[in-house]
């Protein structure tokens, strides 16, 4: 993951970054964020940079917002986000990091649970305002380079998923119940890894990876 | 042709796809990148039947971001072609924002599309209808039923009243709602008159065919992609409103648009499995040989569509007996249309035929299993032909055996364990094993690679896996060296991903298109002088590894690559296909199950637990085996929601569903769900289709429910004979 520095002192709003007039679509905007290192690029409404005209630009702007940075990923990020927006909805419509799964966007199934300073939590629940100088870990973030988190080898192995719509969440959640030593049992493991529904049903298989990524008490 | 070897079919592999899943890289529709993509969030209507009679955008039109406010009043006339090869039921579909109609709670009366989620969140909040509205009516026991569907052979009602023992027992079956973990989503975008969707579907082609009927477009000018379902059960079986105006708002803003559903608007209008009310008679001798049975049943339908399901096959064919007459009537209710969900009829039919069997079991003094036995017809009674394979019997021996069903004692509430009264029980499952034409498309590199292509869905069974396997040895090439495409409309048609058909359906397509790519190959070695290959006869050579030789003498024979190569071919192409033999059937085709359940119910608060559940399976041949694993537990999982927790609740005086998040529905959470266990017999159907499969993504799920009912009344005496069971119900 490379590490991308947005100072605050950032430059010009996205339109007037130096890149061709075309106006950034989210991807390259993402892309230009991580290509130009330390320099520039986080200055406008980050929800703005899909934006096509002016006008809607301006209308976008009207509406309350607030300046956040917050490392993703390792990644520090400062962006000025719509007062309303969750984490996941910043992670997903603005960042491009889909990993975190909306489920029920109201904390009841788990799918969008990241590491928040180390701490499993529910990102559709969490305003992104909040979260100034905080950590995020995403699904995106757990491999080292090409090396799986033993918790994701441990699903593939267990096949411990089948549409895969849950398992990220599932993961970040096992990664977090392993931490606070939730492991002790396969009952232990179940009752802390129940805020994480799986509608395919494989929470058996969940457990048993969970199990054997558990360091052996 | 030589039968070539097997090594991938039936090993236990790991999902293809795993990587990208357990990494986060796996895209779901709402997830693809579409330049310029703006958000749109549907309008829910607030009443329950009746009129719009005006809305107010002012204030959401005025909300920084908001781009548009659509609905019937700004809404052009749309062509809503008929669409007879579609999953569309009988009846006139819903038309969005076409007139002023509400026809259900939750209807979509207007959409919003706004630059931002949040301005089209904020946005929808912001528009104000007003109604004429009228009283709903959405009480499947109070309202007048609609069409009917019957059945009969002998004369079932004499037979029951002139029965030794009879029993007449009324079930009740909630309504579910299929509640995958990815809300449904769609983004939509035109280029000129040609329209591209990426969309949670089960059915790439069905929804390419709805939008051209709903466009007034043809079929060629929609392209649906589709690569990642995630979770489907049955409601991605039809394209619903809510694609239609994600493409009509983009068609409108002349944007790419974003429609995501919430959650709750999952219940509103993207089909549910209807709630029964069933009533069975039956009649049999004192030895327990059934004579007769009557089935009658109500099911909830929309007042706009006739909805039906295979709920009655199950009380046809599963037992001998002279006298069936079944009617299962729809009852028209202020709802939207009920869909498919998984092990759809069938399971609610197990529910009630295996309750009402243990019930005639405990009446006659007889082992449930050795009743049923005493009930195994030697042929399908209702088409009058023989079973392609039916193993049930082995399934209750292995699985008595397995479970240690000897241990159970017969007489209710006689096992304790501390404050729980524990019991054990069983039920039979049957799933009819649907096939349907399908076609797919093979592509040999020189480079010893393939890639295989069918329009087909992988909403979670392992589609990508188990259709790999299947290329790879017939192509004779390793799995690291097949790739397997689905998901996207411009791949060879295939039927819905969806009753179990896909394996036996798409399988067999790409089957014959592997075996026909290999074939080619093989004549173009053994026609080839430079060919180590040259002059041997086709049906003796096999391919293993990416090199065809001599069958029993490997060292003649050269790779694929080499071929192709010295061929000067950059590639070879084929395409294969599968259809259903056509003309009567000369076998029943069905797959089966014994399922054990057993469970500790509180006592004094009548909390029910399950405490384990063995499955054991006739489902002919398995592909993929540690897959299909994963598929059988997850249906007992499902099973055990339906059974305990699942209940989409209605408020009859405005047809406002109440529970509709998943905080106050209830599905299975880990917490939930113990010790299960699932046994596949060895096995293979040849009848059925070109690999020997009989499906397993809907008789993996049915008879759970049943099993752990009959172990309810095992440990309490108590017959619960309404789904789901709760604890107010043991009180």
């Amino acid at each position: 993951m490379s590490s991308t520095e947005l100072t605050e002192s950032a430059g010009p709003p996205p339109g007037d970054s130096g890149q061709s007039s075309a106006t950034p679509t989210r991807r390259t905007f993402i892309a230009t964020t991580t290509a130009v290192g330390g320099a520039v690029v986080a200055g406008g409404l980050i929800a703005g940079t899909s934006l096509v005209d002016a006008q809607e630009a301006a209308a976008a702007d009207a509406v309350p917002s607030s300046r956040v940075s917050l490392t993703v990923n390792g990644t520090r990020r400062t962006v000025t986000v719509d007062n309303r927006t969750s984490l996941l909805d910043l992670l997903r419509e603005h960042l491009g990091l889909t990993g975190s799964k909306k489920g029920c966007n109201a904390g009841a199934c788990g799918a969008c649970t990241v590491l928040v300073d180390g701490e499993r939590v529910n990102s559709c629940l969490t305003l992104a305002v909040r979260l100034d100088g905080a950590e995020i870990t995403t699904i995106e973030g757990l491999a080292e380079d090409d090396r799986l988190h033993p918790l994701q080898q441990a699903f593939i192995d267990q096949d411990a998923f089948q549409c895969g719509y849950c398992t990220p969440g599932q993961i970040l959640s096992g990664v977090g119940c392993i931490q606070e030593g939730h492991t002790g049992s396969p009952e232990e493991i179940r009752e802390w890894m129940s805020g994480n529904i799986c509608r395919c049903g494989c929470y058996v298989k969940i457990v048993r990876a969970v199990e054997q990524t558990a360091p052996r008490k | 042709m030589s039968p070539q070897p097997q090594a991938a079919v039936g090993a236990p592999l790991s999902r293809v796809d795993g990587r990208l899943k357990v990494t986060g890289e796996a895209l779901y529709s709402a997830e693809h990148d579409v330049d310029g993509a703006v958000h749109a969030v549907i309008v829910d209507s607030g009443i329950g039947r009746g009129r719009i009679t005006s809305i107010d955008a002012r204030a959401a039109l005025a909300h920084p971001g908001v781009l548009r406010v659509i609905s019937h009043r700004n809404t052009p006339e749309l062509p809503y072609r008929d669409n007879s090869g579609s999953n569309n039921p009988p009846g006139r579909r819903l038309r969005v924002f076409q007139d002023d109609r509400v026809l259900f709670h939750g209807q979509p009366v207007a959409v919003v599309v706004a630059t931002t989620l949040e301005a089209a969140q904020h946005g929808a909040s912001l528009v104000k209808i007003r109604y004429d509205d009228e009283q709903p009516s959405t009480d499947l026991t109070k309202a007048e039923p609609g069409e009917s569907t019957t059945y009969a052979r002998g004369d079932a009602d004499a037979a029951v009243r002139d029965a030794a023992v009879s029993l007449d027992l009324t079930y009740r079956t909630a309504r579910n709602h299929h509640n995958p973990m990815e809300p449904h989503a769609t983004i939509a975008r035109w280029d000129g008159g040609r329209l591209t969707v990426w969309d949670k579907t089960q059915w790439v082609v069905g929804t390419q065919t709805e939008l051209a009927a709903v466009f007034g477009l043809e079929m060629g000018a929609v392209r649906v992609i589709s690569p990642f379902v995630g979770g489907g059960f049955g409601t991605g079986l039809r394209c619903w409103p809510h694609v239609v105006v994600a493409a009509l708002a983009a068609r409108e803003t002349q944007r790419p648009v974003k429609l995501v559903l919430s959650r709750k608007q999952m219940y509103l209008g993207t089909g549910f499995r209807p709630s029964y009310e069933y009533r069975l008679r039956l009649g049999s001798d004192r030895r327990g040989r059934l004579t007769a049975a009557v089935h009658e049943m109500d099911a909830e339908t929309s007042s706009y569509e006739q909805f039906t399901e295979g709920v009655l096959a199950a009380g046809q064919m599963l037992y001998s007996m002279p006298h069936v007459r079944q009617a299962y009537r729809t009852v028209p209710l202020d709802v939207n249309t009920p869909i498919w969900m998984r092990g759809p009829g069938f399971q609610t039919a197990s529910f009630v035929i295996e309750s009402a069997m243990d019930e005639l079991a405990h009446e006659l003094g007889v082992d449930p299993i050795e009743l049923r036995i005493r009930n195994e017809p030697s042929e399908d009674e209702a088409k009058g032909v023989p079973f392609s394979t039916r193993r049930l019997r082995e399934c209750f021996t292995v699985g008595a055996r397995e479970f240690g069903w000897h241990r159970r004692n017969p007489r209710p509430r006689s096992r304790r364990d501390g404050d729980w009264l524990i019991g054990m029980g069983m039920a039979t499952g049957v799933y009819d094993t649907v096939r349907a034409p399908a076609q797919a498309r093979a592509r040999l590199e020189a480079d010893g690679t393939a890639v295989v292509e069918a329009a087909s869905s992988d909403m979670g069974p392992g589609t990508y896996t188990s259709q790999a396997q299947v290329a790879a040895d017939a192509l004779g090439l390793t799995m690291r060296t097949v790739t397997f495409r689905l998901g996207d409309s411009r791949y060879p048609a295939t039927p819905p991903h969806g009753g179990s058909m896909t394996m036996a359906s798409v399988g067999s397509a790409v089957l014959d298109a592997c075996d026909r790519l290999r074939r080619q190959a093989v004549i173009l070695a053994i026609e080839d002088e430079e060919s180590p290959l040259f002059g041997v006869a086709a049906d003796d050579v096999v391919v293993r590894g990416g090199r065809l030789h001599v069958q029993g003498d490997p060292a003649r024979g050269e790779t694929y690559q080499r071929l192709l190569t010295r061929n000067n071919r950059s590639h070879l192409e084929a395409e294969g296909s599968f259809a259903p033999p056509s003309g009567p059937e000369r076998h029943s085709f069905y797959a089966y199950n014994a399922t054990f359940a057993e469970v500790a119910v509180d006592a004094t608060l009548g909390l029910v637990r399950v405490r384990r559940i063995l499955g054991v399976y006739d489902a002919g041949r398995i592909i993929s085996p540690k897959l299909a694993d994963s598929q059988a537990l997850g249906g007992m999982v499902g099973g055990i929601g339906t059974a305990l927790l699942e209940h989409t609740v209605t408020d009859h005086r405005d047809g406002r569903i109440v529970n509709a998040n998943l905080a106050d529905y209830l599905v299975p959470v880990n917490a939930d769900i113990p010790d299960l266990k699932a046994i596949y017999l060895d096995g293979e159907d040849r009848e059925a289709d070109p690999l020997g499969v009989k499906g397993l993504g809907e008789v993996v799920m049915i008879g759970v429910a049943p099993a752990i009912a009959n172990a309810v009344f095992n440990a309490t005496g108590r017959r619960i004979r309404e789904l789901p069971i709760t604890a107010e119900a043991l009180l």
